[in-house]
């Protein structure tokens, strides 16, 4: 257990001494209430980052995710701000999520293209096109939609819980259903997993289609935490997640990657900036430290790959 | 590979007709109506028609030009395009406008149009964001750095009694007009209140939801906050928001530069305790009085000081028209303003 998942295990070491510098030098950082915030306010990423996770594991990337959250989470303000019913705002963001990464699938998994480029143009495309549409006017949603209607203790409880389910949820689905085995073959070997039986343009369409749905739902969870929408919201997130995903050891060149690393390494990347906020270090490292965070866990990966000969 | 230049291409070709067919229908329905004549033509550009900030600026480009008598062309982009502009400009020269007041989108891109305008004997004033000072006659400045800064550290101190940690939210550390407002805060803060102690920076990206997250990482931080200072837009929403969930509405006091629609529950709950910005029906209205005193002969280089309409004197430094003193939104005045 320990051997396997060396690099899991490493890495949430890190996390651990920075938890327990922490609690010498900062104690107030474990304060309940600002916590449980933080990390109400962190856990669309990690929906995001599973997402990620898993189109990484298929040996693929989508950097659009960022641009479709900020769809679906207008799509979500604007369904809510229609005065329609509350589930049919969560559906048309997810659904909007979903098209989005089934328009990525079909290029990709269709036409044969390279992940990388298919998803920057529709990042690109989406991004303006939101830009085009909305003029970067936020949209005041109805006073129902906050915290879908709970006091706000029990809709943070809310969103932290969805996004721990997504996260058992994928790792089971990942490890014990033959869908999941089937991704990790794909990512590995495309051809021996076309010779198994698996068909791996329908595995990678899928991925996508999974990876959009994600990204609408953690855009419900982001749209519930406040009153407003803001169209601009989702920039750079495709980084913190794809961030996430490989200091949590999962392979960028596919098959190789758990949940259990994600959750990880999207805990460590997330503490890092509110850590040195509550240290008083000057705002100017916060990058220089995640980028070194993120150095670090490719060049372990790198120096692994070496050891075993891949 | 040759999949990859082919989609390049494809996505190159989709922006580019996008930005070239996304623009409204010139010279539509100038606000008069009538035949030109000997009237006055001013040609007015907001850097894109739809955005709220401008629609408030032509409220006051109108009342001015109806004050005096004029034509008023109001035209732009749809969203924020620099080559639209230029597109634009072009037509007013060869529709022969008297003078032409624009919010630059891009310095450089639009400063090359602008002259050739003033080579055909068309004057020129810039407002909200300047071209190159040779591209146009006057700059109707809306806020000084200084004025700002000024602005936000006075209104912090009087709402803290004086003293008192605060903080800062930015939208990033390199944003060149946030460092020039940051440095004439410090200023204000060292000369009039060294009671005010700035306990932390933070960078929100320009984005609400981060600068919430900032928030709520600063409030728990700094228990002894008593103020968060937001000199980009989405931060002052978000920072109020995260007051909020903190409980502490009406104890850690929350300021910025901001946009009255955004700010306006906040205001009127009480978390929110001013926003700071300039009158944009003013600067509309005193832009195009500028516009016409100058394409009359009324206004020329080295006035130091300029008659605005109904809105009375304005100070001018160098080619620089002032519109003075920040203006600040409160519950009381919110109602006032949609934008």
């Amino acid at each position: 257990m320990l051997k396997r998942h060396f690099r899991e295990f490493s890495v949430l070491g890190v996390l651990l001494c920075v938890l327990a510098l922490m609690g010498v030098f900062a104690p107030d950082f474990f304060a309940p209430q600002p916590l449980l915030s933080r990390l109400t306010a962190a856990a669309p990423k990690l929906v995001v980052a599973c997402g990620i996770a898993v189109v990484m594991v298929g040996r693929q990337i989508d950097i659009s995710v960022g641009s479709l959250f900020a769809v679906c989470s207008v799509v979500c303000g604007l369904v809510a701000a229609a005065k329609l019913p509350l589930p049919l705002a969560v559906a048309s963001a997810v659904a909007a999520g979903a098209i989005g990464g089934a328009l990525n699938g079909a290029l990709v998994a269709g036409l044969r293209l390279p992940s990388i480029v298919v998803t920057l143009a529709t990042m690109v495309t989406l991004r303006e096109g939101l830009r085009l549409a909305q003029q970067g006017v936020f949209i005041d949603l109805p006073d129902g939609l906050q915290w879908i209607g709970l006091p706000m203790i029990g809709g943070q409880y809310l969103v932290c819980g969805i996004a721990i389910t997504v996260l058992v949820a994928m790792a089971a689905v990942m490890r014990h259903l033959a869908i999941g085995r089937a991704v990790h073959a794909v990512g590995s070997d495309a051809e021996a997993a076309r010779l198994a039986g698996i068909r791996p343009r329908l595995v990678t369409f899928g991925v996508f289609v999974l990876t959009g749905a994600l990204t609408g739902l953690a855009a419900v969870m982001n749209v519930v935490q406040s009153p407003q929408v803001d169209p601009n919201t989702g920039r750079m997130l495709e980084l913190e997640a794809i961030a996430a995903a490989v200091v949590g050891g999962v392979a960028v060149s596919g098959g190789r990657g758990n949940l259990g690393g994600v959750l990880v390494g999207f805990l460590l990347l997330a503490c890092i900036t509110p850590a040195l906020t509550y240290i008083g270090v000057k705002p100017y490292w916060d990058k220089a430290i995640q980028g070194t965070v993120i150095l670090l866990a490719v060049v372990a990966d790198g120096l692994r790959n070496r050891k075993n000969g891949r | 590979m040759f999949r990859s230049f082919a989609l390049f291409l494809c996505l190159g070709f989709v922006l580019l007709t996008g930005c070239s067919k996304s623009g409204p229908d010139t010279g539509a329905s100038p606000s008069g109506g009538t035949p030109a004549g000997k009237r006055l033509t001013i040609a007015f550009m907001p850097k894109s028609k739809g955005n709220g900030y401008f629609v408030s600026c032509k409220q006051g480009a109108d009342q001015a030009a109806k004050d005096l008598g004029a034509e008023l062309i109001f035209d732009g982009p749809v969203s924020p395009d620099p080559a639209k502009q230029n597109e634009i400009i072009e037509n007013w020269i060869t529709l022969g406008v008297d003078v032409i007041a624009v919010a630059c989108e891009n310095k450089d891109g639009i400063s090359t149009a602008l002259k050739r305008a003033k080579d055909k004997g068309i004057k020129v004033v810039t407002f909200d964001s300047d071209a190159e000072p040779a591209a146009r006659d006057f700059f109707v400045n809306q806020a000084t750095p200084e004025g700002i800064g000024n602005a936000l550290m006075d209104e912090a101190a009087r709402l803290c009694g004086g003293t008192g940690e605060f903080a800062i939210i930015t939208a990033s550390l390199t944003a060149q007009n946030m460092i020039e407002w940051q440095k004439y805060i410090e200023a204000r803060r060292m000369a009039k209140h060294p009671g005010m102690k700035m306990v932390a920076l933070r960078p929100c990206d320009d984005l609400k939801d981060k600068a919430q997250a900032e928030a709520t990482t600063l409030l728990g931080a700094y228990p002894d906050l008593k103020l968060l200072m937001n000199i980009c837009s989405p931060a002052v929403p978000g920072a109020a928001e995260a007051v909020k969930q903190a409980g502490k509405a009406g104890k850690v006091k929350v300021i910025g530069l901001g946009l009255p629609n955004e700010n306006r529950r906040y205001l009127k709950d009480g978390t929110t305790d001013t926003v700071i910005l300039w009158k944009t029906v003013d600067l509309g209205y005193l832009t195009v009085q500028a516009a016409a005193a100058l394409a009359k002969g009324e206004l020329k280089a080295g006035a130091t000081s300029f008659k605005g309409g109904k809105l009375g004197e304005f100070r001018i430094v160098g080619d620089n028209i002032l519109l003075g003193e920040p203006f600040k939104f409160t519950k009381e005045n919110i109602d006032q303003f949609d934008f």
